[in-house]
């Protein structure tokens, strides 16, 4: 019924289509050698956005090359941070 | 005054080893006890198993653990636990522990607990075999942390702290997306909580949750995920008991869960 079914647009296949996309990014992050449940994937206009925090440089380094290879085509932007490791500098007093 | 050392979702592998313990050999300074509550590794193998215990190995305090989902990935979450067992923690589930301090007594009642959400919006035990399944192992975890804090309060304990990796309450999981706070605690875990009774509920899980909560009956909850305190682990001073004579009633009798003292509602 459509006329575009027959012949549809790059832009309308599933691989082009951004929300499969970051779909697909956060089932590999989460099953893949990343096991990184806590990187938020975000579909931001024609971009995509990353953001958590990771336990290690590695793990961010693995995170990031999953978002290229799943997310080949469409830009994204990285806000990952490693968690910090520093002591606390004071208690909370729960009287 | 107890003074208790938390933190969970260190997710340790190898490419980590070493990066924690810096700051865990502060603790004797800071606290009388280390809670790691849950994910302590990434994919849940012996390899990085390895790692969390070379980290905890001889620190001069108690380290007292319960696992995470990560924990369980490769199946083989006994050997986990042995291997941290064996560096001294002691790895609980569904049941509890009593840590002598210089501080005081600290009963430590713990579970990984499960997900299935928060009343008016929690799963229920209906339907296909996967999703009862999915109803029943949460309220067995919820059931086993029960038992362990009554067990507790027979115990004379200064302190009960209830230890799970899943949330207790929906307050600690603000900052995550609403969609996933089933997969994310259950209010079993806080039932459990208040009908027993406990003086401070710790748990990890929720990255991007907030570290404070309260449940319905005035526990106290903190999320301690690292992401979270930003931090190698928080410290939380918590009174015990005061000594018997120190009051009227005081020393002999717990405060009943339900009923929170006026400085739990501030």
């Amino acid at each position: 019924m459509n006329e575009h079914s027959t012949h549809p647009a790059d832009d309308a296949s599933p691989a082009q289509n951004i929300e499969y996309r970051v779909a697909h990014l956060q089932d590999r992050l989460t099953k893949g050698e990343a096991a990184e449940q806590g990187v938020r994937v975000e579909a931001r206009g024609p971009a995509v956005l990353l953001t958590g925090t990771v336990p290690s440089a590695q793990c961010r380094d693995q995170v990031l090359r999953a978002a290229e290879e799943e997310l080949a085509g469409f830009p994204f932007h990285s806000d990952i941070v490693i968690a910090g490791t520093d002591s606390p500098d004071h208690a909370e007093e729960l009287a | 005054m107890i003074r208790v050392a938390a933190v969970g979702d260190i997710h340790m592998g190898p490419e980590s080893q070493g990066v924690l313990r810096p700051a865990f050999d502060t603790l004797p300074e800071c606290a009388d006890v280390l809670l790691l509550a849950g994910d302590l590794t990434r994919h849940g193998t012996v390899e990085e198993a390895r790692v969390v215990a070379d980290e905890i190995r001889g620190l001069a305090v108690p380290v007292v653990a319960v696992l995470g989902n990560h924990d369980h990935h490769d199946d083989r979450p006994d050997e986990v636990a042995a291997l941290l067992e064996d560096a001294g923690a002691q790895v609980l589930e569904g049941r509890g522990t009593v840590v002598d301090t210089a501080g005081g007594r600290i009963g430590v009642a713990g579970t990984k607990g499960f997900g299935g959400g928060f009343v008016g919006r929690s799963a229920g035990e209906f339907g296909e075999p996967v999703m009862k399944e999915f109803v029943r192992y949460s309220r067995h975890c919820a059931d086993g942390l029960r038992r362990s804090l009554e067990e507790l309060g027979g115990q004379d304990c200064d302190v009960r702290v209830a230890l799970t990796h899943f949330s207790p309450v929906a307050e600690t999981l603000a900052g995550e997306p609403l969609e996933i706070y089933p997969f994310l605690g259950t209010y079993l875990l806080a039932e459990a909580i208040d009908t027993a009774g406990a003086d401070l509920a710790v748990h990890g899980h929720a990255h991007a949750g907030s570290e404070h909560g309260i449940t319905s009956g005035g526990v106290r909850v903190r999320n301690v995920a690292q992401p979270v305190i930003k931090r190698a682990f928080n410290v939380y001073h918590v009174q015990g008991r005061e000594p018997a004579g120190a009051g009227a009633g005081a020393g002999d009798e717990r405060r009943p869960a339900d009923v929170p003292s006026p400085g739990y509602m501030t």
